[in-house]
């Protein structure tokens, strides 16, 4: 199994301007602390952590939304880590991302085709109403909703725009950013359902970032645990489910609510 | 306080219904009982009126809404019968709340222990002192370290986990005999979120207080509650002791909403959405409801 | 749900009609008593006659058909000078505020989306061109330049383009941090493509507010340049100019002073509600 990206001892930092001195630069907080994995080619590989664990900061390196402060991000063997805007534009149309809150990342002036459109358009790849049309098609919405605003929607049904937008350049990875910690439970399975199947169809790579212990396991192959920037627990999800390394795994394991009676919950 | 000596209920609502100023209801003919002692669970989607039937209660619902038909009872007190200042003054005696967002539920300008004390010292009519010797203890009581110094913090110096923390010794110090607790947790991550259902159960044992959970997460509510009241669209689909809800769900959206929450210790059992079918047809049935209704107002 | 929610919009609605049209008639009458000026004007605005000086108002004793709204100390006719004045009062606003608009909103997207020096630089020069007094800085420019209608529209140009800069300057931050700008990132956009197609479009309500905020005070200056004589020659109909000469006759030819006042406060206050109408009328979400 090859990977499609190879991260090498990543770091990244923040200024905090909270605590910044009346002269000179504000102190950094380190967000990432020398990350190094690899995420499988083909695979939905899941990112998981409490907050402040960096899980999205993570996400948003890969997509180069961020630019670390040090390491490699090899995709596909290339360092995208210290590549300028202009050269990685050309690469963006393979780094696509759904975000966690369709409400914002959907902008409110434009319609639904537009949105999905406008991303061919950039990448030379046509741009028409028909392929946004298809594009709703693909994620099980009806060609009506073209014309729609995205205000004009149920959350679930944003997040499906949101999907199509992604799915519709064809890319090779997707990021998938708490994609469902907004919606309703009956929305947020078929949402689940729904992006599982696209991955296998398109045979795509997916990075799936969840505070959601739960709906890793059902959904993902890997699974990397983040705490505090550094990664405790990382493998196929059955192994790090039924035997987690880390104190960190076990604690969030033990802590999710299962829908099912369990009269020692609160005892461990 | 009523010399009744015989059995109350902590609240019960009867045939609930709320409506826009256009007619549109958004709470349809709901009634629950809750026991002194007893965690009932509120559990819908967005827009079933959970949250709808606890501010009802506090009675700090939006103007715009009307209660259109039923009553509320707290401690056999009919809230409906009442002036509006003495139901204000009854439903600060006997309810608190445990907001949903712990940032905005706290005045960011003042600091953590007025916020606490004054309501104690207003609605108890206590002393300052013992009002903050109250205060203290129960943040001792919720595991706060030097609550000493929390006191004199304001609330974007603490943690989410530790404001909704205290959100919740604010909720318990004037000894409340009914919390509506609106979805508590939401915000929370899962971790924080086990400790403070943890710290809701231990306190509400201890000190016998009914709780009103508002929640949308069925597993939350295998967790914490006894009763459970399944909300679709503001009408009640089921209405049961929790363990049977969980053992032998008697509506076929109580199902759906079970096998719809992921679990990841029982991967056998499938992960599947609620069937667009069945909501369709809930709908309907809402739908013929209001029909109803309209004729017999008429 | 989409029913449940519509009566409280719909109502809403009607209030937002109303305070769109009441000011749009305002303008509209305004903008036709301008541009027919010669048509519907009953006098020449500039002819005097000492004769019929200070005449009342239709309603009053004393008044001469024609005359309908009555005449100056120098028996000019009040309605036409004020029909004349909506001209140069609505030439000024409009040039005036679209200038101002143009200039100061583009360097506030620049500050707000682009940051780093782009920010320090406009903010601070906003900071300092803030700290002149405006009234002695339009004196000023005025002196230098002398007097006339292009003094009048670069003085309200230079000094208000730092409302509009500070304004969408901050409303520019607020929508760079949504995430529908990182959305169009990955969707292959520019920086400059997604300022122009992503973010602007977001802005432009409160651009048009503003705008319209613009144009009110853009007829105020105006007056109050030609209140103080630096505006254009004292001859020429403004509503400026006549309520100045109205001030000393306040007590004998009232009218000389408040019709002038009235259409300068009318104009000013639906300019305002126009541009808060707009602004909500734009909005795809509040619809």
């Amino acid at each position: 199994m090859t990977a499609l990206f190879s991260i090498r001892d990543l770091h990244l930092s923040f200024p905090d301007r909270g605590n910044k001195p009346l002269f000179g630069p504000a102190p950094r907080i380190e967000v990432l602390k020398g990350l190094t994995l690899d995420i499988p080619e083909g695979r939905i590989t899941g990112i998981v952590g409490e907050s402040g664990s960096g899980k999205s900061t993570f996400g948003r390196v890969l997509v180069r939304l961020l630019d670390p402060d040090s390491g490699q991000v090899l995709f596909d063997g290339k360092d995208i880590a210290t590549l300028d805007e202009e050269a990685i534009l050309p690469l963006r149309r393979d780094l696509q991302m759904i975000f966690q809150d369709p409400m914002s990342s959907l902008n409110p002036r434009h319609r639904v085709w537009r949105l999905i459109a406008q991303p061919l358009k950039r990448y030379g790849r046509g741009g028409t109403k028909a392929q946004a049309t298809e594009a709703l098609a693909r994620v099980g919405l009806p060609a009506a909703f073209a014309d729609r605003y995205p205000h004009q929607l149920s959350g679930g049904q944003r997040q499906r725009v949101g999907i199509a937008r992604a799915i519709a350049l064809e890319p090779r990875f997707i990021l998938a950013d708490e994609i469902v910690s907004g919606l309703d439970v009956s929305s947020q399975a078929q949402v689940l359902m729904l992006l599982k199947q696209l991955a296998e169809e398109m045979g795509l790579t997916v990075a799936f970032i969840s505070h959601d212990l739960s709906v890793i396991r059902h959904l993902c192959d890997n699974v990397v645990v983040l705490n505090h920037g550094e990664i405790v627990d990382a493998g196929p999800v059955a192994e790090v489910f039924e035997n987690p390394q880390s104190e960190v795994t076990r604690k969030l394991l033990s802590a999710i609510p299962l829908p099912e009676m369990d009269d020692d919950w609160f005892n461990d | 306080m009523s010399q009744q000596t015989q059995h109350r209920h902590a609240l019960e609502i009867i045939n609930l219904s709320i409506a826009l100023p256009n007619g549109v209801r958004l709470l349809r003919d709901v009634s629950l009982k809750l026991e002194p002692g007893e965690v009932r669970a509120l559990v819908g989607e967005s827009g079933a009126g959970k949250s709808m039937i606890g501010k009802t209660v506090l009675g700090i619902l939006p103007d715009t809404l009307k209660i259109t038909q039923g009553e509320i009872i707290l401690e056999g007190q009919h809230l409906n019968m009442m002036t509006p200042w003495t139901r204000r003054k009854t439903v600060a005696e006997i309810t608190a709340l445990i907001p949903q967002d712990p940032l905005t539920a706290l005045n960011p300008l003042r600091k953590i222990g007025p916020q606490i004390v004054d309501p104690l010292i207003r609605i108890r009519g206590w002393e300052k002192d013992r009002a903050r010797a109250r205060a203290l203890e129960l943040l001792e009581r919720v595991h706060i370290r030097a609550p000493e110094r929390v006191m004199q913090s304001y609330p974007h110096e603490l943690s989410g986990g530790m404001r909704q923390r205290i959100l919740i010794a604010a909720a318990f110090a004037p000894s409340p005999r009914l919390i509506v607790a609106d979805e508590p947790t939401t915000a929370l991550d899962v971790t924080v979120q086990k400790e403070i259902l943890k710290l809701i159960r231990e306190l509400q044992k201890e000190t016998g207080t009914a709780v009103l959970f508002v929640t949308h997460d069925m597993g939350v509510v295998a967790k914490i509650s006894q009763q459970v009241t399944v909300l679709f669209a503001g009408k009640v689909m089921e209405d049961a002791p929790t363990r049977e809800v969980f053992t032998n769900p008697a509506h076929p959206y109580t199902r759906a909403l079970i096998a719809a929450t992921p679990s990841s210790a029982d991967l056998d059992r499938p992960f599947s959405p609620v069937p667009t079918e069945l909501i369709a047809e809930l709908h309907a049935q809402v739908a013929r409801d209001d029909a109803l209704w309209q004729g017999k107002k008429r | 749900m989409a029913d449940v929610t519509a009566s409280p919009r719909s109502r809403a609605g009607q209030g937002l009609n109303l305070r769109l049209w009441l000011p749009l008639t305002w303008i509209v009458i305004l903008i036709c008593a301008a541009v027919f000026a010669p048509l519907v004007a009953p006098q020449d605005p500039l002819m005097q006659d000492l004769m019929m000086e200070r005449l009342p108002p239709f309603f009053m004793d004393g008044s001469e058909p024609g005359f309908w709204l009555g005449t100056d100390s120098l028996g000019r006719d009040v309605l036409s000078r004020m029909i004349y004045g909506a001209r140069i009062a609505l030439f000024v606003s409009v040039i005036a505020a679209t200038t101002t608009c143009l200039f100061g909103s583009a360097l506030g997207l620049l500050a707000g989306y682009y940051g780093g020096w782009w920010d320090r630089v406009i903010s601070r020069l906003v900071d300092i061109w803030m700290a002149f007094p405006p009234v002695l800085f339009a004196v000023l420019l005025v002196a230098v330049m002398g007097t006339g209608l292009t003094s009048v529209i670069a003085a309200i140009a230079l000094i208000d383009w730092t409302r509009f800069a500070r304004v969408i300057r901050a409303e520019t931050m607020v929508q760079a941090r949504m995430d529908y700008v990182d959305s169009a990132r990955i969707g292959g956009a520019r920086r400059l493509a997604t300022l122009v197609t992503e973010i602007l479009p977001n802005v432009l309500p409160t651009i048009i507010a503003l705008l319209m905020l613009e144009m009110g005070i853009a007829i105020i200056v105006e007056a109050i340049l030609s209140f103080v004589n630096l505006s254009i020659s004292s001859d020429d109909p403004t509503w400026g100019s006549m309520i100045a000469e109205g001030r000393g006759a306040i007590h004998f030819a009232w009218w000389v002073l408040l019709f002038p006042l009235i259409a300068l406060f009318f104009s000013v206050l639906s300019f305002s509600t126009l541009g808060e109408g707009l602004k909500k009328r734009f909005d795809p979400v509040l619809q």
